[in-house]
């Protein structure tokens, strides 16, 4: 029997090595999958939770609209990280440090 | 799946009977679509169509907007609120912007640099579409998408022109981060979602959900839910961007970026706040303690960072830090008072900053450079404007006469009211924080007219442009406007009653 419990501790890990992908980040383009991770961590919360909101399916809807907001941020995401490639000829963030303190 | 069948065309008539209470934002949208089709056709007719288009979407939203005024009503299954407060802001939100786009028309209008400038104003009407919904809703749904709109907008914004490295690596810093915040937000949503089954946060349903949810969980929800709140505020800790990314992106993109989105996002915070701390249960007391520490913290951060900065640009960004903690300041004193007070900053610091950036600007492209040592001995050269850097200077310390002053007087008496009435200690160190932080940011304001007026320099050479007239006229105004405020508030106060 898969309970609700199930679907947070898989929702948590999800987020989990989303945020490991982003802190570690290496490349511009792995910290963008991490924050794809955790927005479907996030997804999988609303839907699961939705089980129990039967008359206005709010989490299911918030479901909707957040992959549709998330398609929308990566691929500018990815249109800014290849201007980016354009002028420094890498995508690693710790080698771009131009703006700094 | 049957009573959806039945309850459908109910529905549906609750959501065409709710059109009417959007049609500020509808303005926007159609303004957004005209403004797309001249750029692709008319623009090679006549190159300024898609500019007068959104220059009429805005007015329109405005009008419309002001029109809903003092009829307060909900629409769309109460997703959309509509209240004077939302007007109010509203208002500000499209004047600002309004000016926004006649500084990046200026900004623009002669360089060459391959790309089409039409559509900058498509996103830059997107953006107000996101914080005109931001200022209205009470729902977490609609608050969210908002702020996404604004956020991906903003990135476009930052990233679009490019024309040097510095700005593609804003703009990258800027989507990280911002996506980052948001996704983090997001979790936390989903588990307020799991507490209370309710999406709007002002229902009797989600307010028993937080009483009754596990503390620590709901903890790491709030501190999650803040974080997206906190990146579009920038608030300590969250606005590690906000400097770099107001350095790298073009100026008249940063005077938007400082205010427009801001407004919308404080107003939200506001609804939040004014909701949440008025139980005494354990979450109104959370709410409380961390937007204190998170007022009090960036404070004493943006002004003390902003003292040692040598570039223009990336002062006002820690300067800007500063007022949002103060603006957060504002939004615990909105409590005690009316919401007039709350307001006025508002204004006060949007009037102020535009016209910083519009000066900033106009010295940039005249002296090619925005670093405070090449304002050596300008003071002669240039008199007016740097007696009005030294004014909004002023202002936005907070010493009279300006409005500046004001706004900090009516946020320390609203504060000094709840201290009095409650004694909470949080509210008296905010207002120690808020005087000493104010007495900090004389010293690195002052840097300006320092060097500008008595460092001497040799004659610099001026740029030729032709496009800074317009900018340099709405600056002065918007200067000579905070000293006018600062003399007759109640020109404004009695406009927020």
């Amino acid at each position: 029997m898969i309970t609700l419990t199930h679907f947070l501790v898989v929702s948590a890990c999800i987020f989990c090595i989303g945020l490991y992908t982003v802190i570690a980040k290496r490349n511009a383009i792995m910290i963008l999958i991490g924050i794809e991770l955790m927005i479907n961590a996030a997804i999988l919360n609303f839907v699961a939770f939705s089980k129990y909101d039967k008359t206005n399916y709010g989490g299911q809807v918030f479901a909707l609209f957040a992959i549709v907001l998330a398609a929308a941020s990566v691929a500018v995401g990815l249109a800014i990280i290849l201007n980016v490639y354009r002028h420094y000829k890498t995508i690693n963030p710790d080698n771009i440090t131009d703006l700094r303190d | 799946m049957q009573d959806i069948n039945t309850q459908l065309p109910s529905i549906l008539d609750q959501v065409i009977q709710s059109i009417p209470f959007f049609k500020a934002e509808l303005a926007l949208i159609f303004a957004f679509l005209g403004s797309i089709i001249a750029t692709l056709f008319l623009d090679k007719l006549w190159k300024q169509s898609s500019f007068i288009i959104t220059l009429i979407g805005i007015v329109s939203s405005f009008v419309l907007a002001t029109q809903q005024f003092g009829q307060p009503q909900s629409g769309f299954f109460g997703m959309l609120i509509i209240d004077n407060f939302s007007v109010y802001s509203r208002g500000i939100i499209l004047a600002a912007l309004l000016i926004c786009v006649v500084f990046i028309q200026q900004h623009f209008q002669y360089k060459t640099f391959g790309k089409n400038l039409g559509d900058v104003y498509s996103i830059l009407l997107a953006a107000g579409l996101g914080i005109n919904l931001l200022t209205s809703t009470t729902n977490w749904l609609l608050a969210f998408i908002a702020i996404e709109t604004v956020s991906i907008s903003s990135y476009i914004l930052v990233g679009y022109f490019s024309e040097n490295k510095r700005q593609t690596e804003a703009s990258m810093k800027y989507v990280l981060f911002g996506s980052v915040s948001a996704a983090v937000m997001l979790y936390g949503l989903s588990l307020l979602y799991g507490f209370t089954g309710n999406l709007d946060f002002t229902s009797f349903e989600h307010i028993q959900g937080l009483i009754e949810a596990p503390k620590i969980l709901l903890s790491v929800a709030l501190l999650f839910m803040f974080t997206g709140l906190g990146f579009k505020l920038s608030f300590v800790p969250f606005h590690v961007w906000s400097p770099d990314v107001y350095e790298g992106a073009p100026t008249p993109v940063t005077a938007f970026l400082s205010t427009v989105p801001k407004i919308g996002a404080i107003i939200l915070l506001a609804r939040l706040f004014e909701e949440w701390t008025s139980s005494s249960f354990y979450f109104s007391e959370l709410v409380l303690i961390l937007i204190s520490v998170a007022s009090i913290t960036t404070m004493l951060i943006g002004n003390l960072v902003a003292l040692r900065q040598s570039n223009i640009k990336r002062m006002m960004a820690y300067s800007s830090i500063g007022h949002t903690g103060f603006l957060l300041m504002a939004l615990v004193g909105n409590l005690a008072s009316e919401p007039q007070v709350l307001l006025f900053y508002i204004a006060v610091y949007t009037i102020m900053n535009l016209a910083v950036f519009g000066l900033i600007d106009v010295m940039e492209q005249k002296i090619g450079s925005v670093q405070l040592e090449n304002y050596q001995g300008l003071g002669k050269q240039f008199p007016i404007t740097f007696s009005i850097f030294t004014l909004l200077g002023i202002s936005l310390i907070g010493l009279p006469p300006t409005a500046g002053f004001i706004g900090k007087l009516f946020v320390f008496t609203s504060i000094f009211d709840l201290f009095q009435f409650n004694n909470n200690r949080y509210y008296l160190i905010l207002l120690v924080v808020g005087a000493l932080t104010s007495v900090i940011s004389l010293f690195y304001y002052f840097k300006i007219p320092l060097y500008a007026f008595l460092r001497k320099g040799d004659e610099v050479k001026i740029l030729p442009t032709k496009s800074t007239q317009i900018v340099y006229i709405i600056s002065i105004i918007l200067g000579i406007t905070t000293l006018l405020l600062g003399i007759f508030p109640n020109l404004l106060l009695t406009l927020f009653k």
